[in-house]
């Protein structure tokens, strides 16, 4: 089983991810958009860069009423790539078996503080997607699906920290796997599409010289 | 006529003779005397075969102390220079044979107690039936607050009773393995969710400690027994008094089992291994006391109370659940005009059934 799921299903996982990622991406730009005709009144590109930007805070006027929100997605993004990018175990990771070069990690405080924010986020933005009745209609199975397959990787993850059986650390690495197939084919492509969204979004109401 | 020998003068002539064997066996001149020579005959005979350990008069005199001997050494820590715990053993065998069996017992008990009252009652219903009027409970932040608590207390139990009963319950189920990869992984998890349960306490004490003062006839209620047992419901608020004895045990118990938690958790701040020993017998006995506590939560907001779980999951209930179990809240809301019909509640849910919304507008409706 080790083996298994350090090797094949490792390589399987790893090709379905980027192809996926690739062919997804790919299949938006190829959609392409209608011509724009219209006499632009601004440009799109400061649009572009400003919608970008500005996305990261709600509106105005939206902010009181998703607050809770608000804080509990920057706690769960920030807190997941902290974990993922600067934990011990995948800075090593990702030098020994990707990318060959390695940085500094963070400290098992920082890591403990990371996982915690991480935790909290994802549970408060799941349990407010099941009782707030507007985000419980616009779900789908994608989303609750999404949300309990991160939640157990980052939960396998933190189990297996000790690092002294090969159990925990063999179940971890089988449930990233598992998010690795399934990514591609998800909402979980927002990690990859939000920048050319808002980007696409802002250049188009840029033109029109609106705020969006 | 039958000689008596008094204790004493045997006593001073066994070590006499003791003495004056030892005198000679120092000085080579004399064969040991006869007893003293069997005896020593014997304990060669003992311990023939078994290895010689040459640290056991060591061991006795590290060990069988009434008192902590502290030593001196370069290695920086708490109790580094305690060779020897002499409460070790102590508090193992308190642990294996009191504190687990006692919560063993406790939590056994109060599910038992659960079980027998809902074969023999069956739950309090709503005496009346639903209504189909509603009244608005709970706001989001607090059903939130709720469901993250309640998820983290439970992920923290589960893995606090396999590390505290785990020997005991799982390893013969298990194997020792197996076992120890569940230990490790409930272990990190439990102290990584320990923190969060923490600030969860602190969040249910700020949204709720306003409702939950003792107000005229909470006590009425306690000796009442709630109506859980007979007779007419008695007279509450927004909380009864078994809500009200629940917060107080979550939030006080709660920061007793938190405070503890980080003592053990973070085992760097000067606390020493007693501390640390009693802080293990608060922390089991309060978690305990706090899981036994969510099995009655649980069922009365489950089973043993039905229509009381919408409060927690819509943030709506009946007008008559209300008006059964918080009569005094009730007729608050009911002289407010805060009853919501249940086409008022289903829209407030979004589920208001598709022939009843409006259709959307097309090209050409202006």
């Amino acid at each position: 089983m080790t083996a298994f799921v350090d090797g094949p299903l490792w390589n399987f996982a790893l090709l379905v991810f980027l192809l996926g990622i690739v062919w997804r991406l790919f299949s938006i730009v190829k959609a392409g958009s209608k011509p724009d005709y219209s006499v632009a009144r601004r440009s799109a590109g400061s649009g572009a860069v400003m919608t970008l930007f500005r996305r990261f805070l709600p509106r105005r006027d939206m902010a009181p009423k998703i607050r809770i929100h608000t804080v509990a997605g920057y706690m769960f993004h920030l807190g997941l790539f902290a974990l993922l990018l600067f934990a011990a175990p995948h800075v090593l990771f990702l030098e020994q078996h990707l990318l060959g070069v390695g940085w500094t990690p963070m400290p098992y405080w920082a890591f403990i503080v990371a996982s915690q924010l991480a935790f909290a986020g994802l549970l408060l933005l799941w349990l407010r997607r099941l009782l707030n009745p507007v985000t419980r209609l616009i779900s789908d199975a994608d989303d609750h699906i999404a949300a309990i397959l991160v939640f157990v990787v980052m939960l396998t993850g933190c189990l297996a920290l000790m690092e002294e059986f090969t159990g925990l650390r063999v179940l971890h690495r089988f449930t990233v796997e598992l998010l690795m197939i399934y990514f591609p084919f998800s909402r979980l492509m927002h990690a990859f599409t939000f920048i050319p969204s808002r980007a696409f979004t802002g250049a188009w109401f840029g033109r029109r010289g609106v705020d969006a | 006529m039958r000689m008596s020998i008094k204790p004493a003068s045997v006593e001073r002539r066994l070590c006499a003779g003791v003495f004056l064997a030892f005198l000679l066996g120092l000085l080579g001149l004399a064969p040991l005397p006869g007893g003293v020579a069997m005896a020593a005959d014997k304990v060669q005979t003992e311990l023939a075969g078994k290895p010689n350990n040459p640290g056991a008069e060591l061991w006795r005199d590290v060990r069988q102390r009434d008192t902590q001997i502290k030593g001196v050494t370069q290695v920086e820590g708490m109790d580094a220079g305690v060779l020897i715990n002499i409460n070790g053993e102590r508090w193992r065998r308190f642990r294996m044979e009191q504190l687990i069996p006692a919560v063993g017992v406790a939590l056994g008990g109060v599910l038992g107690l659960i079980l027998l009252f809902h074969l023999v009652k069956r739950g309090v219903p709503i005496a009346a039936g639903l209504s189909g009027k509603y009244l608005h409970r709970f706001k989001e932040i607090d059903r939130l607050l709720h469901w993250t608590v309640a998820l983290v207390f439970i992920f923290l139990a589960l893995t606090g009773l396999i590390l505290l009963t785990g020997r005991v319950i799982l390893i013969p189920l298990l194997g020792p393995e197996l076992f120890a990869t569940l230990a490790s992984a409930s272990k990190e998890g439990h102290n990584l969710f320990g923190p969060l349960f923490l600030v969860g306490v602190i969040g249910l004490f700020i949204r709720f400690v306003s409702k939950n003062f003792l107000r005229k006839g909470d006590i009425g209620w306690l000796f009442k027994g709630g109506g859980f047992f007979a007779g007419k419901h008695p007279s509450a608020g927004f909380f009864n008094m078994g809500e009200k004895i629940w917060f107080w045990l979550v939030i006080l118990v709660g920061l007793v089992v938190s405070a503890t938690g980080l003592i053990l958790e973070f085992p760097f701040f000067g606390q020493d291994r007693s501390l640390m020993e009693l802080a293990l017998v608060l922390h089991g006995v309060g978690a305990a006391l706090l899981i036994a506590g969510s099995f009655g939560h649980i069922y009365v907001g489950t089973a043993g109370m039905p229509g009381s779980l919408s409060s927690m999951t819509t943030g709506y209930v009946d007008l008559n659940w209300a008006r059964q179990h918080h009569n005094l809240w009730a007729e608050e809301c009911e002289s407010r005009d805060e009853v919501l019909s249940k086409s008022e509640f289903e829209r407030s849910r979004g589920e208001t059934p598709l022939g009843d919304r409006p259709e959307p507008l097309t090209r050409g409706d202006g």
